[in-house]
């Protein structure tokens, strides 16, 4: 039935491209047909049985708020954190607000390391500090430290005159609790969305090495980079698909990193304190690994099995003029649409037609969105492309519509502004749209 | 959290896509009636049910501070009264869990107001500290902030601690917290007040600009979802985790309001937030609840649901004795509840959602 697309409307008269009707289910058969603040937080459509009941369990695991030990239930959170359970950072399932105040607990943090490359090609760790800087400590501990931000107005003006006043946020230590090294990098995290992770993962990697053009041989002046980066549980080097720098290969590794960094819970991919050798980094307890291998990769198949959410309104005349410019100021050259899977041994992800939009490769986005701080083949210009998939729904699911990797842009007419580098282009000419067209183009990107 | 069902609505939504193509929209005979009809079932949810919950949370912890203000070492008599004043306060909380969107998950209100476990250690060591206990300390320590911290003191990890055991410590701990629990309340119903942050008005205001919900439909399934996601977390969270948590056997461990032996009301209450909005009856006033669009459809089904979600709050207060006892030495009368909230998650997950899917 959906292949039955509306051709005869004669009103919209562009040449039948792109056809809006196949990406209806943006998840393919996982998608989920909510339009509530359930969107993001519903098990992929075709899981059964056996699968449902372990995401099931890891739903329970990505809700658990653990707490000081000893504990006779979820202790181990800290001593130094960033927060205390998955799902204070990823609500519903989605995106964080970045904190009205930056140091109350949030799903907003710094990464840090020191200029260069470690052994495996990584970031340096900062003696003392790591690479990630938790701001928050349990109760008699002193947290690493605390984040300062401050703001530089940025306008931009479209090709009508309509002014838009970014604010360019530059971070800062307010205080830690050794001095913190002068000539530190500092990177910003806001986190994302975690649904439909399992296919974004399975999609083979030919078909992602398929549009990487490292030295833009097109001459089209986008490159697309795939990151390889060290992935600490097969111990190889692998293909960078998550993170805001495609740094790390698996959806196990993010999850096993998150409690580690993020709360401070060792578990037995990563069975050591992150602050251990610091004086505020050991609990004294003994207690590590705090979970078991069976929770983190509960969490991890939570992640990978959550469905993803149908787009919508894709027969409105205004969101079709809207993909016919999401393709024509070539939005779509690295918001790449349509994805495949091949085998996979979670059944339902396999051999599925979806559409993320996003090409998964590295983009020199250009200097007012550089963080600076390399992260394994990742320059301090480049950064991941963000699918799309389910950002018109972010303000139901989430009240809110901070976006970028740190939330920088309010709404998304803000974070296409933000995009330079390679992107400096498409954005110009997004800015010479008329009014109407920008209002195509946004409706277009609310309905994915 | 949501075992929501798909598999009907995809097939709602794929006939309604192909419809939407056609020149008219034949789905709704009547329209206009529909949408005022609507209107009034969104208008009387969102202010007469789910607002007047938060009303009466907010009053009740400010009860229940002023009860704990009154708290003194050794004087029995205000201990019981703020433990009372305490069950007060939870039972609209309980009752507001069939309806968990908005502020309450956007401003980060639920882990502020009943973030689980307890943090005895964190607890301890603040009441340890030379620090004055102040909202603010406790601000950046939900897990030490809440009902269940005001539990642990009110009752004691064994649930029979006595005034005489308060400190003066305890005491100066408990008042910031029962200021901090109604500081939040207080934001919460602001956050529903149409004359404050107005969340009320999307649903009001469903399918016209300036409402989050493109359309009244989609409004009316945010409200329909959330009964079945209480449902869920009842029956395979807060049942299912102490009853077989632990392999199989119990796990005491896991029950949440086990200080104060408060957890079957709990649970019937948190039924009771879907008897609420369902009827859209709340204290006893009676309004348009889904019930109004449900009946209009398909009256058995209404009769079914009714019944029901009575069926499953009479076998809950059915348990014998408290909850703790009863996941040991009746867990077949535990399991019994279990199964009546399952029955009535599967009913609105087969039944209540795709209907409201095809409106």
């Amino acid at each position: 039935m959906l292949s039955l697309s509306c051709e005869k409307d004669p009103e919209v008269g562009y040449e039948a491209l792109p056809n809006l009707n196949e990406r209806v289910l943006a998840g393919g058969e996982t998608t989920v047909f909510l339009t509530s603040s359930n969107a993001f937080s519903t098990p992929a459509a075709n899981l059964s049985g056996s699968d449902l009941n372990k995401h099931l369990d890891g739903d329970l695991q990505f809700e658990s708020v653990f707490v000081s030990a000893p504990s006779e239930i979820n202790g181990g959170v800290g001593p130094i954190f960033n927060n205390s359970s998955c799902v204070a950072c990823h609500p519903k399932d989605g995106r964080s607000a970045f904190p009205s105040n930056i140091n109350q607990i949030s799903g907003f943090f710094l990464r840090t390391s020191l200029p260069g490359q470690a052994e495996m090609g990584g970031p340096r760790p900062v003696p003392n500090f790591g690479k990630q800087l938790q701001n928050q400590a349990i109760f008699g501990y002193e947290a690493e430290v605390q984040f300062a931000v401050s703001y530089i107005q940025r306008p931009e003006i479209f090709g009508d005159g309509t002014k838009v006043m970014l604010q360019k946020p530059v971070y800062g230590i307010a205080e830690s609790y050794i001095p913190f090294p002068e000539g530190a990098l500092l990177s910003p995290r806001l986190a994302p969305p975690v649904f439909g992770l399992g296919l974004l993962e399975a999609i083979p990697a030919f078909y992602i090495l398929s549009n990487e053009d490292v030295n833009d041989s097109d001459g089209d002046g986008i490159s697309g980079k795939a990151n390889y980066v060290h992935d600490p549980i097969s111990n190889t080097v692998a293909l960078g698909r998550f993170g805001w720098k495609a740094n790390t290969a698996t959806i196990l590794e993010q999850c096993a990193g998150a409690y580690l960094e993020d709360m401070g819970i060792t578990s037995p991919i990563f069975p050591t304190e992150t602050g251990m050798g610091q004086s505020n980094g050991n609990d004294g307890m003994g207690d590590d690994p705090e979970i078991a291998l069976e929770v983190v990769d509960e969490v991890a198949f939570y992640c990978k099995t959550l469905g993803v959410p149908a787009a919508r309104n894709l027969n409105e005349a205004a969101v079709q003029r809207g993909s016919q410019l999401f393709e024509s100021i070539q939005c779509a050259k690295c918001h790449i649409p349509k994805m495949i899977t091949e085998y996979n041994p979670i059944q339902v992800l396999s051999n599925q037609v979806f559409y993320p939009y996003t090409d998964m490769l590295l983009h020199d986005m250009g200097e007012d969105m550089a963080d600076n701080r390399p992260d394994f083949l990742a320059n301090g210009r480049e950064w991941k492309t963000r699918p799309l998939w389910g950002i018109g729904l972010t303000q139901i699911v989430n009240g809110h519509t901070h976006f970028l990797h740190d939330g920088r842009a309010k709404n998304i007419t803000e974070a296409i502004l933000w995009h330079g580098g390679e992107a400096t282009t498409s954005k110009e000419a997004f800015k010479n749209l008329t009014a109407e067209e920008r209002s195509d183009l946004l409706a277009f990107i609310n309905a994915l | 959290m949501k075992k929501i069902i798909n598999s009907a609505l995809f097939i709602v939504y794929v006939g309604m896509f192909f419809v939407s193509c056609s020149d008219t929209d034949t789905q709704d005979e009547n329209p206009d009636n529909n949408q005022s009809f609507y209107k009034e079932v969104l208008s009387d949810l969102a202010l007469n049910v789910i607002t007047e919950t938060y009303r009466s949370l907010n009053a009740q912890a400010l009860t229940l501070q002023n009860a704990v203000d009154a708290m003194s070492v050794g004087d029995e008599n205000a201990l019981t009264t703020a433990k009372v004043a305490w069950q007060q306060t939870r039972a609209p909380w309980e009752q507001s869990e069939g309806f968990l969107y908005g502020p309450v998950d956007t401003e980060g209100i639920d882990p502020a107001i009943d973030s689980w476990p307890v943090d005895v250690n964190a607890i301890n060591n603040i009441l340890n500290s030379g620090n004055p206990i102040t909202q603010s300390l406790l601000e950046s320590n939900n897990e030490a902030r809440g009902f269940h911290t005001l539990e642990y003191f009110l009752w004691g990890l064994e649930g029979t601690k006595p005034a005489s055991a308060l400190t003066n410590r305890e005491l100066e701990y408990l008042k910031a917290a029962a200021a901090n629990l109604q500081s939040k309340t207080e934001e919460l119903y602001s956050g529903w007040l149409v004359s404050q942050g107005n969340f009320a008005g999307n649903f009001i205001n469903a399918g016209n600009t300036g409402s989050i919900y493109a359309s009244q439909k989609s409004a009316l399934q945010e409200i329909a979802e959330g009964l079945s996601i209480i449902a869920d977390e009842v029956a395979n969270g807060k049942i299912e985790e102490p009853l077989n948590g632990n392999n199989g056997s119990a796990k005491p461990e896991a029950e949440e309001s086990r200080f104060s032996n408060n957890s079957k009301l709990d649970f019937a209450n948190n039924i009771r937030s879907i008897q609420n909005i369902y009827l859209g009856n709340y204290a006893g006033n009676v309004n348009n609840g889904l019930s109004a669009i449900v009946s209009e459809n398909d009256s058995s089904l209404d009769v079914e649901i009714e019944n029901l979600i009575t069926d499953a709050i009479n076998t809950i207060e059915a348990i014998p004795g408290t909850f703790t006892e009863a996941i040991i030495n009746n867990r077949e009368a535990v399991a019994q509840a279990q199964q009546k909230v399952r029955a009535l998650q599967t009913l609105l997950d087969s039944k209540l959602l795709p209907l409201m899917s095809g409106l």
